[in-house]
């Protein structure tokens, strides 16, 4: 479920540039600016940063919800190998629920058609 | 304590994410289908030690279209081809291509054997990066289970586009994408099991948006399309 669909699900509306980095709180999701910066150090392994923000998250977003973005930020981090060490294709599942993060925000930029082309080809 | 002992970690774990981590560095350590015990502990050195490649780092996403032959600073229990894998798929997977995919394999490496090692390398990124992330170092490795590799290859797999064959049923691709070896999708799944929403007993203390506005700013940190 992407982040727009699963805000619709709690009666929020997530701006999608927050995904790509354009942080604000009032982006209809709660600390939406912190966990943006969790994930971004968690994901660049920039543990130095990470400390100070479980800091402030412990403080925010209280200490087992800032756990928890650390654990799905190390889980993505790990997933998104998977899926662009195998070339795996888009599926219509995850297409249909990602419309407009692709639309809005480049996404398929990251899957140039060379992605694909085989040496023997 | 050799795995991981989260209880000294300034957040708290759950206990299925610690019996979740630990599990996937003790199967690391056991023989695969492809690789030994000590070469999948050797993968995970790799893993940790690729960041500071220097070959790596003024690399030109370009060159993953063009590779010939890349020494890397790295290990030499590992043959060449693996260490060229480990340090695409932890540095860069973003810009990795098919064609960097066909120097792999026509480099000596079976593709099932990729398919493992892609398993051991991302298992290892999900562990090591939640440990460093609840503010612990890096885990003590499980000492090498001594014994061969068994052999496996799924015939319950289809061309469905991907760089190896994938599934043949599924409704999402990322689910089908290591079939190609069952026990490396085991692996990889289960060091990932608590990180989303995998099963129904999964609860975050966090709102469905907020996870995934964590995951979708990974995945664009990553490049990752899918």
């Amino acid at each position: 479920m992407s982040l727009r669909e699963s805000a619709k699900d709690t009666g929020q509306k997530a701006d999608l540039k927050l995904v790509t980095g354009s942080i604000s709180d009032r982006a209809g999701v709660p600390n939406a600016g912190l966990l943006v910066e969790l994930a971004e150090a968690v994901a660049g392994w920039r543990w130095k940063e990470v400390a100070a923000l479980r800091e402030r998250g412990g403080q925010d977003l209280g200490p087992q919800a800032t756990s928890d973005a650390i654990l799905v930020a190390s889980g993505f981090n790990g997933i998104t190998r998977v899926a662009d060490a195998i070339g795996i294709r888009l599926d219509p599942h995850t297409a249909d629920a990602s419309v407009a993060l692709r639309a809005n925000l480049g996404f398929n930029s990251f899957a140039p058609p060379e992605k694909w082309e085989s040496s023997t080809a | 304590m050799i795995g991981i002992d989260y209880s000294g970690a300034g957040l708290p774990v759950g206990s299925r994410t610690s019996a979740a981590h630990n599990n996937a560095l003790r199967a690391i350590a056991a023989p695969g289908a492809w690789w030994s015990g000590p070469e999948r502990l050797a993968i995970v050195q790799e893993t940790r030690s690729a960041p500071e490649c220097p070959v790596c780092h003024p690399r030109a996403p370009s060159t993953f279209a063009t590779i010939d032959r890349i020494e890397h600073d790295g290990s030499n229990s590992l043959p060449p081809e693996a260490v060229e894998a480990i340090h695409g798929i932890r540095n860069d997977s973003g810009h990795l291509t098919r064609r960097w995919f066909d120097h792999v394999i026509a480099a000596g490496m079976r593709p099932e054997a990729y398919v493992e090692l892609v398993a051991v390398v991302a298992s290892s990124v999900v562990v090591d990066t939640f440990a460093r992330g609840v503010g612990l170092g890096l885990p003590d490795l499980p000492p090498a289970q001594p014994g061969a590799p068994t052999p496996e290859s799924s015939k319950d797999v289809v061309d469905a586009g991907a760089w190896v064959p994938i599934a043949r049923e599924g409704k999402f691709n990322i689910l089908r994408s290591l079939a190609m070896v069952p026990s490396a999708r085991d692996l990889f799944f289960g060091a990932f099991d608590t990180s989303y929403y995998r099963t129904p007993e999964t609860r975050f203390a966090l709102t469905r948006p907020q996870v995934e506005l964590v995951a979708s700013r990974v995945s664009a940190m990553n490049e990752c399309f899918y």
